[in-house]
């Protein structure tokens, strides 16, 4: 492993994870630490009883029924981007270890033949919302209202989809190369097997890397944190 | 404006910082979804009427003055000073917003923007900026509040035409409208004028009802101003009277946020828990007419009739389904608006606005969606139990010529009282 790859794919690793839980518990903490409003800011019709609001809050968060009644389209690509950012986080998965009840069923030439066309399918997906919420920023009102952190945010989601897309496009690295680099990482010796070394997407799979890196160092500092407020904002909402 | 002034106005926010308001501060994307939820953007296009703008400016002033990326690089975060250029621009937002919460519904994340307008105008005041009219309103009934036996008398005597007539359509010389009926079990809370007053009285001697009514009036412009000392001030006197007369219950008019007012903010306010029931007229009327209290004339109203939901009856008081069943036992030809309940449009009257004559343009031209709502019912009676929304209809009603009649439930039913 080069110095820059053991820097950025290596010692950032770490240091970006650390951040990212530290960070995500920090938020938790500042929120905890100021008293909450004893107002009952609920709207009307609330929920029946407490099962009813979980049902509600677990629609609410993860189906927003109520953005497909104004923007179906925007419904439509964050529902994709929230549930194919889900799936790739999945996917990834398996690079620390095989989906062994899956590779079993389907061999090996199935299993690699069933990631390259789910993965393959998730990133064009997430490629594509994303590119969606970029021209939307550039369309009046939503330009008139971002901000810096609206840009800076997506564009780096989309750096880190072009990377990734490539390596699963157009890489030469195979998965037992890319677990054999995520178990060095775990067991705090971070490096690159001989495969990835001498591969030509090597220096794409750093780039991936540095991309989530920055990304999950910025992650509790921005307002992706609304993936874990959004339970609390959409409770208020049934609050009795 | 000095550093000090600067500091004094922003601190509005952190004196107001609570959990909830952290989240919302926190989690908006900017998504916008609230757009097309907002009647004022929808029928304006103007960004200073998007919810998630609304709250942007206050979340930029927070960043500007609490956080240290604020400090540091305001230009990368969008850190906003408070300048006048701000505080103009707080205030035809802020004095502008209904309260009406239709956004809060839409918004994936729930956010409430009503919160960054109380903060909006939290500052505004802090600033000598409030709005003037709200200010003399609540003023006024702040120092009616302090010197009631002043007007005792007063009150008396404009109610003895209202007892007349009350005694007339009842066919009851000995119909009477009490004033500070000590062990009475419940305490109506009427507003200014007589025409909140005479139908309920019929109503309430039709049911029989140990009553009393309040020397002061529903509203809270307190409220409206967002000044939360006044607004509480305005609401103990109704609490104190209450308490004073040994009520089991207070009874408020058809007026949403006096209701939302005493129903919901007034305990967190004044730190106090109330030793009594707080229900709308509403709710008392559809009990009334479920227990056989008062008999109603079926279906004697023929002409097309349809029920407009306040945002604060409905979205935010709970009332759907109460004033549907009043309304299914008078009217012949019901016609429910489209959208309606949760989602139903603001008439773009509530918030106080209908009390601010330098908001008169901006509520027309923002009702245009209210407008059409009726009008794709055909209904020729529009109403509704919220005496700002009534307010706004008849305006309405005048300015896009639509020849419909606008009437209170309260009316509806003592016009409809049989027997």
């Amino acid at each position: 492993m080069d110095w820059f790859s053991y820097l950025v794919a290596g010692i950032l690793v770490y240091i970006a994870v650390a951040i990212f839980i530290l960070g995500i518990t920090f938020r938790i903490y500042q929120w905890f630490s100021v008293n909450r409003s004893s107002v009952k800011l609920g709207m009307f019709p609330k929920p029946k009883n407490r099962w009813a609001r979980g049902f509600k809050l677990f629609k609410d968060t993860f189906l927003y029924p109520q953005v497909l009644g104004v923007d179906a389209a925007m419904w439509f690509f964050v529902l994709l981007l929230h549930f194919g950012g889900i799936a790739a986080f999945v996917g990834h998965l398996r690079l620390f270890n095989e989906f062994t009840f899956i590779a079993n069923a389907l061999g090996d030439e199935g299993m690699a033949k069933f990631a390259m066309w789910s993965g393959g399918t998730i990133g064009i997906i997430l490629l594509v919302s994303v590119t969606y919420l970029i021209m939307r920023r550039f369309k009046s009102p939503y330009k008139d209202l971002s901000t810096p952190e609206d840009y800076l945010l997506l564009v780096l989601v989309l750096v880190i989809l072009l990377f990734g897309n490539h390596l699963r496009f157009f890489g030469d690295v195979h998965v037992a190369e890319y677990r054999e680099y995520i178990h060095s990482l775990l067991a705090f010796r971070p490096a690159f097997p001989e495969a990835i070394v001498e591969s030509s997407t090597k220096w794409v799979l750093v780039s991936h890397v540095l991309t989530s890196n920055l990304l999950f160092i910025y992650f509790p500092f921005s307002k992706l944190i609304h993936s874990v407020g959004t339970f609390a904002g959409n409770l208020i909402r049934s609050e009795v | 404006m000095d550093e000090q002034a600067r500091q004094t106005i922003a601190g509005e926010i952190d004196k107001r910082m609570n959990r909830q308001l952290l989240y919302y501060l926190d989690i908006c994307t900017r998504c916008s979804i609230c757009k097309d939820a907002c009647h004022q953007y929808v029928t304006t296009g103007d960004i200073l009427y998007l919810p998630a703008y609304r709250a942007e400016i206050i979340r930029r002033v927070y960043k500007k003055y609490f956080t240290r990326s604020g400090r540091l690089y305001p230009a990368i975060s969008e850190g906003l000073e408070v300048d006048d250029r701000l505080l103009d621009e707080l205030y035809k937002t802020a004095y502008a917003c209904t309260g009406c919460r239709r956004c809060m519904y839409f918004c994936p994340f729930s956010i409430d923007t009503t919160w960054f307008m109380a903060i909006a105008k939290a500052m505004l005041i802090a600033a000598g900026k409030g709005s003037k009219i709200l200010t003399e309103l609540a003023g006024a009934a702040v120092i009616k509040g302090e010197n009631i036996d002043l007007f005792k008398d007063i009150i008396a005597e404009t109610l003895k035409d209202t007892e007349k007539e009350l005694q007339e359509r009842v066919g009851d010389p000995k119909a009477m409208i009490p004033i500070g009926k000590k062990g009475s079990e419940l305490l109506y809370v009427a507003l200014a004028g007589t025409h909140t007053i005479l139908p309920t009285a019929v109503i309430f001697h039709q049911a029989k009802a140990n009553w009393t009514l309040s020397l002061f009036e529903a509203a809270n412009y307190g409220y409206f101003l967002g000044d939360v000392k006044q607004a509480t001030q305005i609401a103990r006197r109704i609490i104190d009277e209450a308490k004073s007369l040994d009520v089991k219950e207070i009874v408020i008019t058809e007026c949403g946020h006096a209701y939302r007012v005493v129903q919901f903010l007034y305990e967190t306010w004044a730190k106090e828990k109330l030793p009594f029931k707080i229900r709308g007229i509403v709710e008392l009327m559809a009990e009334y007419i479920k227990q056989g209290k008062i008999s109603i004339a079926q279906g004697m109203i023929k002409e097309p009739l349809t029920y407009h939901d306040p945002c604060q009856v409905g979205r935010n008081g709970g009332f759907y389904e109460e004033p549907r069943y009043i309304i299914h036992q008078v009217a012949a030809d019901y016609r429910e608006m489209t959208p309606n309940r949760e989602k139903n449009w603001c008439c773009g009257g509530g918030g106080g606005l209908v009390a601010q004559p330098d908001m008169d343009d901006l509520r027309i031209q923002t009702g245009a969606r209210k407008v059409e709502q009726i009008k794709m019912t055909g209904a020729e009676i529009v109403v509704s139990p919220c005496e700002n929304c009534r307010l706004q209809l008849d305006s309405l009603n005048e300015k896009y010529s639509m020849g419909i009649k606008i009437t209170s439930l309260m009316d509806l039913v003592a016009g409809a009282i049989s027997g």
